[in-house]
């Protein structure tokens, strides 16, 4: 298990080489200069040279790519924020972190919601039960996540006065954001739920169930739900990690200060360091999620065990040996 | 009533659907006394597992319809029972095995969890003796106790229907149905389960039914054999009756189709025309079609089942006053 883990941290190297390249190689293509940006249109040109000396960026390209990946590798320095001149590292972390919690949050109750009415619909099938479930959950998808938000807000925050519109200065400030982000991945995951129930419940150990006299809620419950929650468990490890960075528009609404809207504002201020920073950190998040994820597939499907620990099936043909 | 553990009578089972009506079993009738082990044979799609399904109360709902009979379990009509007392039945009484022992066990839950959960449902006791008769029937099918907290998919198939016999029997029931239970085994496993299923079976003293098409395995294992075609059993007997002296065109043609060892033939033996299809049976005997003996009778008349004394009954004209073909020296009239 452990050689697993390691080997897939591994794995991260060459990505995030490959994605810091990628960047590298946008901000020399794409035009502008971020010296006279940070400076402004006042200053003059050997103040926008003394700052281009002082960025590094008369340096070839190459150079200033292996100073970059060296100042992280030594002393974990993702470089400073054009803008405010603070290390992107402890500007993106709370940002990162707000977004987590709130990409939890949503995943929880988007993914509890989904796989629930996904079992309504499978045990209900091809009734009006089924259909329903089917209308709501399509109407979520279909309806973009910021019109529900702003009717969201309309309800909650203007007529009933319940929840803060915007900002998240106390812990109802995050009930909004999560329920939009959940309720967008609601209908992905009750088509996933509903298919792969229809699909084990179909299976002949469910017959074997109910060869055996064991009723139909058991079987539901501990001889299905288990099985079929493989690909939903998939889908989570997905969705958490498509949300933690791409809540950009949520984070807008709600005035979250998240790191999706961190990157897309340095985005349009040519803030390189931030940009490159936050793409790498997330990059970085985003692999220890899914293998957290990938991990945690053997608490479900026993199968995985003997592939995940020994990279192949070797351990069980010597256990029949001793066994036959 | 009297030795009689299982006794269907006149049992109908329909599929229907949308476009059309399959009459898959069709008025069949049989009994089975304690102990005794009867083989069910025919082609595929013949009703075997239909029956088997029908006896066990696990019929695909809202497609399949029980449309008549009965199925009495001393004496108690099955088909009568509602779900919660059919619960109580399945695993306890009457058990079932299934053909493909590669999915027949969940994949997620350990051996020993999925012995002792029929003991659980059905026997009062703790956790821990339910476990404590899991292993014991591990060990009692030829497994070491101790893999009881192994998962499925770290058995060889032969095993794992090792472990689908042992929850089957668990609860030592009365009555065991084994649907084609080597059909997806290793031909040398095959021997090996059905020599443990009929030590098992002797020892426990339960009654069988053995659904299959190989012959072989009915002559090895069974007491009585009933031919099935088209949904009607056509042929019931001892087996040393149906196999000595078989009396339907169906049965012969059976036992013509096996491969002899001492003869060299070039093809096998086949039975013309494909098997009836169960949506659109004849009115007249289904078999007719396919069968060389038929006569213009056969393609009127439906025959009723015949007694042909000691218990050994056939669904054929052949043996009535009514047919009208050749008769040569085997044909008996009734």
């Amino acid at each position: 298990m452990l050689k697993y883990i390691v080997k897939r941290i591994l794995y991260l190297i060459p990505i995030l080489l490959g994605v810091s390249a990628i960047i590298f190689a946008l901000k020399t293509i794409t035009p502008g200069d971020p010296a006279r940006q940070i400076l402004g249109n006042e200053a003059s040109e050997e103040q926008v040279q003394a700052k281009r000396e002082e960025l590094g960026l008369n340096d070839p390209v190459v150079v200033q790519y292996l100073r970059y990946i060296g100042g992280i590798v030594t002393g974990g320095d993702f470089g400073d924020s054009y803008r405010t001149g603070e290390p992107v590292l402890s500007e993106i972390v709370p940002r990162l972190w707000t977004s987590a919690k709130i990409t939890f949050g949503a995943v929880i109750i988007g993914a509890a919601v989904g796989v629930l009415l996904g079992i309504i619909s499978a045990l209900k099938k091809y009734t009006w039960a089924d259909s329903l479930v089917l209308v709501i959950s399509m109407f979520f998808q279909s309806v973009p996540e910021f019109v529900v938000a702003l009717v969201l807000i309309m309800i909650f925050a203007v007529n009933l006065h319940l929840l803060p519109a915007t900002g998240l200065e106390s812990w109802q400030g995050y009930i909004m954001p999560m329920l939009c982000i959940g309720l967008s991945s609601v209908a992905g995951y009750t088509r996933i739920t509903r298919s792969s129930m229809l699909e084990v419940l179909g299976e002949d150990y469910i017959r074997t169930a109910r060869a055996k006299g064991q009723s139909e809620s058991n079987i539901t419950v501990h001889h299905a739900l288990r099985n079929a929650m493989i690909p939903v468990a998939q889908s989570v490890g997905t969705n958490l990690g498509n949300a933690i960075g791409g809540g950009m528009v949520l984070e807008t609404v709600f005035g979250v200060p998240g790191v999706g809207k961190y990157i897309v504002d340095s985005i349009t201020q040519r803030n390189y360091p931030s940009v490159l920073g936050g793409a790498l950190i997330i990059a970085m998040v985003l692999t220890v999620i899914n293998l957290i994820v990938d991990v945690s597939f053997v608490l479900i499907d026993p199968r995985l065990k003997t592939t995940i620990i020994s990279g192949g099936a070797k351990r069980a043909p010597k256990k029949k040996i001793k066994a036959a | 009533m009297s030795d009689n553990l299982l006794s269907v009578r006149e049992l109908v089972i329909h599929y229907e659907t949308d476009e059309e009506v399959v009459e898959a079993v069709n008025n069949i009738s049989f009994d089975l006394k304690k102990g005794e082990i009867l083989g069910l044979v025919g082609e595929t799609g013949a009703g075997k597992t239909t029956t088997a399904l029908g006896i066990m109360g696990l019929l695909p709902p809202k497609v399949a319809n029980v449309i008549s009979g009965s199925v009495e379990l001393d004496g108690n009509d099955l088909l009568r029972m509602t779900d919660r007392q059919m619960r109580k039945i399945r695993g306890k009484r009457i058990s079932m095995i299934f053909q493909d022992p590669m999915t027949a066990l969940n994949p997620v839950k350990t051996v020993g969890d999925q012995i002792s959960e029929v003991v659980l449902l059905h026997d009062r006791c703790s956790k821990a003796e339910a476990l404590r008769r899991a292993q014991e029937m591990l060990g009692m099918v030829g497994i070491v106790p101790e893999r009881y907290r192994d998962y499925p998919h770290q058995f060889s198939g032969g095993m794992k229907q090792r472990i689908v016999i042992a929850i089957a029997l668990a609860c030592r029931p009365d009555l065991l149905i084994a649907d084609e239970p080597t059909t997806a085994l290793d031909v040398t496993i095959q021997a090996q389960i059905l020599d443990m299923m009929r030590n098992l079976q002797k020892e426990n003293g339960t009654s069988m039914i053995l659904i299959t098409h190989d012959l072989g395995v009915v002559a090895e294992m069974c007491d009585h054999c009933a031919v099935m075609y088209a949904g009607e059993l056509v042929e019931y007997g001892t087996v040393e009756a149906v196999f000595d002296h078989p009396k339907h065109p169906y049965t012969e043609a059976l036992y013509r189709s096996i491969p002899s060892l001492d003869k060299d033939v070039e093809r096998l033996h086949v039975i013309p025309g494909m098997v009836t299809d169960p949506a659109s049976l004849p009115a007249y005997c289904s078999f007719a079609d396919r069968c060389g003996d038929a006569c213009g009778m056969c393609r009127t008349l439906d025959p009723k089942v015949l007694d042909l004394g000691g218990g050994h009954t056939v669904k054929c004209l052949k043996y009535t006053s009514k047919w009208e073909g050749k008769t040569d020296g085997k044909t008996e009239s009734a």
